[in-house]
């Protein structure tokens, strides 16, 4: 009886001792100054994700990019065209459980000038990989083409 | 709704909620893709050979000045047709609208029972319960004078599946999966709604 009880003392505090000292190799980490800094593989993001178009009418920009995103399948879930931004969602076929989603902005740099730029998530992945934007922004280049097209020559 | 959650909360977090959730989701990629994480494929955003077909089903366009006015009316005709408007934005002529009605069927049943017979009692399919029909539509001027609009439409569904026993291992319900609407029946009675409303409102002004 007395030997049992003693074990039941010793469990607890073999446990107790194993934990300080497995806490004991843990040295808090420190915050580095650098934290929130943009990186290098950010900048590379960026310049990846966004093209300059030379259109002046930003609201025929947004939907060009509306119309593109639409003939790749793509839903449009939400659009504003006060901030430019359109952001749309496929679940990848033929599986149907792959969710990829989609959200562009549309930010005119200067008059003639308009900066475009699509961040693309695959699940809750995001896609980094530089061919999927390439292709991303030859149809949208394809569907703002037609669109100045089909405008006479003034 | 949306496919996407609003907030930070990710379309595959929210499936795999709770932690029954997790489990079926867990089995469901093992199943699906052997324990590999799966990627984008590196053709992602290619037109594909099905998209002028889709495109032309899901494209009319209108000989009238007024986009705002053929707007409205999609959205009258969306009313019409039992949805509801969630989101709107004049601007670029965007409507989303949603409808939710039962996604049961007969067959599913019958499969279920078929599938536990022959199954010795084991296997328990889960059925399709609940589905929210969706429509995303784009208006669109397609000369600069806008005497010609263009309307596309998407319809797609999203299904919700019952619960349902694989062995020993309860398969809780709610796993959704989405599939697009491609019979060109659908968008074929939506666009005559539309134009005879297009044509009712072009009088009554």
């Amino acid at each position: 009886m007395k030997e049992s009880t003693m074990k039941m003392t010793l469990l607890p505090a073999g446990l107790l001792l194993a934990g300080i000292l497995s806490l004991q190799g843990c040295v808090a980490p420190q915050a580095t100054q650098d934290l929130l800094a943009p990186t290098d593989a950010q900048m590379k993001m960026r310049s990846l994700q966004t093209r300059t178009f030379d259109l002046k009418d930003r609201n025929a920009a947004i939907r060009g990019v509306i119309a593109s995103l639409q003939d790749l399948g793509f839903i449009i879930e939400r659009a504003n065209e006060g901030l430019g931004l359109v952001s749309a969602a496929r679940f990848a076929e033929p599986n149907y459980y792959d969710v990829v989603t989609i959200t562009v902005t549309v930010r005119q740099d200067t008059p003639e000038k308009m900066s475009i730029r699509a961040n693309a998530i695959y699940n809750n992945k995001p896609i980094d990989d530089p061919k999927v934007y390439q292709n991303f922004f030859a149809s949208l280049q394809r569907a703002l083409f037609l669109a100045e097209e089909s405008k006479p020559a003034s | 709704m949306p496919i996407t959650p609003p907030s930070s909360e990710r379309p595959r977090a929210s499936r795999c909620g709770t932690l029954a959730g997790a489990a079926a989701c867990l089995l469901a990629a093992s199943l699906l893709s052997g324990c590999v994480a799966r990627t984008e494929p590196a053709d992602l955003f290619t037109l594909t050979p099905d998209m002028p077909k889709n495109r032309v089903m899901q494209t009319r366009m209108f000989e009238t000045p007024n986009e705002r006015e053929l707007l409205s009316a999609s959205a009258a005709v969306l009313q019409d047709l039992g949805f509801q408007v969630e989101e709107s934005q004049r601007e670029v002529g965007f409507l989303r609208a949603t409808k939710e009605r039962s996604a049961r069927e007969y067959g599913q049943y019958v499969a279920r029972v078929l599938v536990l017979i022959l199954s010795l009692g084991k296997m328990l399919q889960p059925v399709d319960l609940h589905q929210q029909i969706s429509a995303a539509l784009i208006t669109r001027p397609l000369n600069p004078e806008a005497t010609r609009q263009e309307v596309r439409i998407m319809f797609y569904r999203v299904v919700w599946k019952g619960d349902g026993q694989a062995d020993r291992q309860y398969i809780p319900p709610g796993a959704q999966y989405m599939e697009m609407i491609r019979d060109p029946e659908i968008y074929q009675q939506f666009f005559a709604k539309l134009s005879k409303a297009v044509f009712l409102e072009a009088h009554r002004i």
